[in-house]
């Protein structure tokens, strides 16, 4: 018997029983659509947190000064310790091996005006190397140049969201805004940058898109600093050449930052890899379990199957006997259930898919988390459904093939 | 003419639990091609089990069945298989065809479990149908068909593979008595044109069509004769 004829009489079978082949089918349907979903999110929330890291840059040790009290800074500096400074930055890229750039910057809270307008932000002097180490893209005019930073310039770049702000559809590009008593012009629009919603170690969560950014050298000399204890710097960026030797490195730079501050404790080390490799084996933990209830439901579904074929061999007793008195051997009788278990459950497996892609997509739309759909969850899902029909329908079929001809010809 | 089939001292015996029930003792029987038999027998005299061992359903406990000189008491199951697909046209009392399936459809499904490719299926299924005379109502379902037309189709499932015996159980028991005559009828022009027919049956009246009568009773051939006042079909 070629096998084409078991497909057709198995399509015979289900749309002979529309409603009950549907209902079937619902337990692999939400199988499916449960496993494409899960690892959508799954998926989704990866890529969001490669994203956030990739933005604190994979390849850079993060040495950023603790947020203390005015009370807790008197107290360093008692005991001794300069603080984040130039200095430290010198001395690292002088002793420790592999490291490529260092990015310095201080930072002021303070409103910037123009015109009418007044906006409070974060005021950040860099040095030039901060652009390409951080992974800025510059929307308009330029970034601080190392001319700006070498001849002290007064000049700034603005986040988009605070360029908006301040200019809305005026261009921003060569006026003069004001922060504290300097005037800077604006020499560059940064581009719209991912809120930093979650705080990583001593990096608090802020919007990046309201800074605006000034050399350096000028803060230094121009800025007034609140408090006159305060540190020179408040981050150091370091790029390394090499990520396996991020661990190594930062060790050393913790070591070297330590002796210079008479070790006292008052910065904090942030490694954005080692940080998205712990998150990610977390997270390995939680899609598994996702995983796990999506498996549950399409072995349901299974059973589903395989409770309605074992009724349907016992109630076409009567055809299994005729098909065997005029010559289906038993693999016919076989191939024919487990066709048609197979059939339903690529049917339930394709309306599946449908959905799981349609839920995914809902749920990135209508909700904050976001998904990503990739083509081997989609195949994952299905091949598992055709799986489930074969396994599932294997025995109905067994017991379908093993129905003696002699008694199941005169079953009534 | 040549023997068909050699039945040489066969047994049937079932066990139910600690009963032991001898179904059919040493039966011999010899048909030879083209001859028109009837097996007769009341209800638990051994006649079903004879037709299921006749028919390649089931296997005899101990004995010889030859077809065509071939000892098929000891085949497997896709053997048996292969036999009731080539040699074997059954016919039943209540027609067993498939409700699905139209009329055409019943009759090539035995050709699809032999392998023949569609084209010549159903070439085949038609031809068939005709000889029953019901190419016209091949697209019918046999819901759609009344009880004699079910037995026509049945018939013609029976003819499509040209096998060497038609094996016919109490074909005309659900069929009015008019009717029956006609389905008679069939099997005497069928008999005619060189088929091997087996009627079984429990009625006197239908073994009298056949040309040659077996009785069977308690397990056992009763007598075996020719039948002296065989009832023609006009």
């Amino acid at each position: 018997m070629e096998y084409s004829e078991n497909i057709k009489v198995a399509l015979q079978g289900l749309t002979d029983h529309k409603f009950r082949s549907f209902l079937t089918m619902l337990g692999i349907i939400f199988g499916v659509a449960s496993v494409i979903a899960m690892l959508s999110i799954g998926e989704g929330a990866k890529r969001e947190a490669i994203a956030k890291y990739q933005d604190l840059g994979v390849n850079n040790i993060i040495v950023r000064e603790k947020d203390m009290s005015a009370a807790e800074l008197e107290e360093v500096r008692t005991k001794f310790s300069p603080g984040l400074s130039l200095r430290d930055a010198e001395v690292i890229r002088d002793i420790v091996p592999g490291v490529s750039r260092i990015a310095a910057q201080a930072e002021v809270n303070a409103e910037v005006k123009y015109a009418s307008q007044s906006v409070k932000s974060s005021v950040i002097g860099v040095t030039p190397e901060f652009y390409d180490i951080l992974n800025y893209q510059i929307k308009e005019g330029e970034f601080i140049t190392p001319i700006h930073y070498d001849a002290k310039h007064k000049v700034c770049v603005l986040g988009s969201g605070i360029a908006y702000a301040l200019f809305q559809k005026e261009a921003p590009l060569g006026k003069m805004v004001k922060i504290e008593d300097q005037w800077l012009e604006v020499v560059g629009i940064l581009e719209n940058k991912a809120l930093f919603t979650e705080t990583v170690g001593e990096l608090a969560a802020r919007d990046l898109n309201t800074d605006v950014y000034v050399p350096l050298s000028m803060f230094l000399d121009r800025f007034s600093r609140g408090n006159v204890l305060a540190s020179e710097l408040q981050q150091l960026t370091i790029q390394v050449d090499n990520s396996d030797r991020l661990m190594e490195t930062s060790t050393l730079i913790d070591e070297i930052i330590r002796r210079h501050h008479f070790g006292n404790e008052d910065y904090g080390i942030v490694i954005p890899l080692e940080l998205l490799k712990q998150e990610e084996k977390e997270r390995q933990i939680y899609n598994f379990l996702l995983g796990a209830i999506a498996a549950i439901s399409l072995i349901v579904g299974g059973i589903g199957i395989m409770n309605i074929m074992l009724a349907t061999v016992m109630e076409r007793t009567r055809e299994i006997g005729i098909r065997r008195a005029i010559g289906a051997r038993k693999s016919d009788i076989m191939g024919q259930f487990v066709t048609e278990a197979v059939v339903i459950s690529i049917a339930g497996g394709l309306i599946g898919v449908v959905l799981g892609v349609s839920l995914s997509l809902l749920v990135s739309v209508f909700t904050d988390v976001s998904t990503y759909i990739r083509l081997y969850s989609v195949i994952i899902a299905f091949a598992f459904s055709v799986i489930v029909g074969v396994v599932f329908g294997y025995l109905p079929a067994k017991n379908a093939a093993n129905l003696k001809p002699v008694d199941s010809i005169r079953y009534e | 003419m040549s023997n068909l089939i050699e039945i040489n001292h066969i047994t049937k015996r079932y066990e139910m639990g600690d009963n032991v029930v001898m179904a059919l003792q040493d039966v011999s029987l010899t048909i030879r091609q083209g001859e028109y038999l009837s097996i007769m027998g009341p209800s638990g005299s051994g006649k079903s089990t004879f037709m299921n061992i006749l028919g390649c359903l089931d296997t005899p406990t101990t004995g010889e069945y030859k077809f065509r000189g071939v000892d098929v008491s000891h085949l497997n199951d896709d053997e048996l298989s292969a036999m009731r697909n080539r040699e074997i046209g059954f016919v039943f009392q209540n027609f067993n065809l498939l409700p699905k399936l139209d009329a055409a459809q019943n009759v090539e499904l035995p050709l699809a479990y032999a392998g023949v490719p569609a084209a010549e299926r159903r070439e085949r299924a038609v031809r068939s149908l005709e000889r029953v005379k019901l190419a016209d109502r091949m697209h019918h379902r046999p819901s759609e068909l009344s009880g004699g037309q079910r037995q026509r189709v049945a018939i013609a499932r029976a003819l499509v593979t040209n096998p060497g015996i038609l094996l016919a159980d109490e074909p005309t028991g659900a069929l009015d008595s008019k009717t029956g005559i006609e389905i008679m009828r069939l099997f005497d022009e069928l008999h005619q044109e060189g088929n091997t027919i087996i009627l079984i049956t429990h009625e006197q009246d239908i073994a009298n069509y056949a040309i040659r009568n077996v009785y069977i009773k308690d397990g056992a051939i009763h007598y075996d004769r020719l039948n002296s006042q065989r009832t023609i079909v006009k």
